[in-house]
């Protein structure tokens, strides 16, 4: 199995976010990890990922958002994932509501240089036709890893 | 030497960051995310005034040659070149008024618990 499958790991999926709001959403994710990781301050990641959402939003379109950022609160690149049915107004750049969310955090220092090819594989994934939909149907982990398995 | 360097290497922290991001940028926008350049480039102007110049200009230089021109240090290790420091390089007592680098590398070095 690809090394970027072991990236989404089990405890890090909400099958059904609660949150209505953009705030809401990120402190929601924020909070799921910090309950789910032994982190040093997860009050920093909310802050970081908000600054980087001031920088522009991270929604990129077709329902999918990406917040992501680098904290010294963690240590290694960490994944949380998640969906919402109705759907949450994320300033995304087609103004439409998202529905899948990958919340990406890693360390200002890595040995190994997998924050941006990690990222970037994943919005290639999310763009090849036919994964978003399988995606948005998929309600638990073991679905979801495997629609990204038949991608490789 | 001036009070207040480990103000100073915070600031040369914040802006190795934000220089990081300018760099990450490019990437982020191929991949079709939002970034506000003109902000980060406002942000850097701000941050790199509360530099002294010296010290700007050291980062500057090692910035051409590596990603990361600040490192932390942890368990008497460099974390840019991950090489342990000679026990000489300690800050303890020091850190308010001494920049210290890595003998092997070069890079600025700051202590993080």
């Amino acid at each position: 199995m690809d090394e970027f499958l072991n990236y989404f790991q089990a405890d890090l999926f909400i099958p059904e976010l609660n949150a209505t709001t953009k705030e809401e959403l990120l402190t929601e994710m924020v909070n799921y990890l910090a309950a789910h990781r032994n982190l040093k301050d997860t009050q920093l990641i909310l802050e970081m990922l908000k600054h980087r959402e001031d920088l522009g939003s991270t929604g990129i379109g077709y329902g999918i958002a990406i917040p992501h950022g680098r904290t010294l609160s963690v240590s290694e690149l960490l994944v949380v994932f998640g969906k919402t049915t109705r759907g949450v107004d994320f300033d995304a750049i087609d103004g439409q509501p998202v529905h899948l969310i990958f919340m990406i955090v890693a360390p200002p220092q890595e040995q190994s240089n997998v924050y941006l090819p990690f990222l970037g594989k994943l919005v290639g994934l999310l763009k090849t036709p036919g994964v978003r939909e399988q995606l948005q149907e998929a309600t638990t982990f073991q679905e979801f890893i495997s629609i990204f398995s038949g991608e490789f | 030497m001036s009070v207040g360097r480990e103000k100073q290497l915070r600031y040369l922290v914040v802006l190795q960051d934000i220089d990081n991001m300018i760099q990450e940028s490019t990437t982020e926008q191929k991949l079709g995310f939002a970034t506000n350049l003109e902000r980060l480039q406002k942000m850097r102007e701000e941050v790199a005034k509360e530099i002294p110049p010296p010290l700007l200009r050291i980062y500057e230089m090692l910035r051409k040659k590596y990603k990361r021109a600040i490192v932390p240090v942890k368990n008497e290790t460099c974390l840019g070149c991950w090489v342990k420091l000679p026990t000489s390089v300690s800050p303890r007592g020091k850190e308010n008024v001494s920049i210290f680098r890595c003998e092997n590398c070069g890079r600025i070095l700051y202590w993080v618990d």
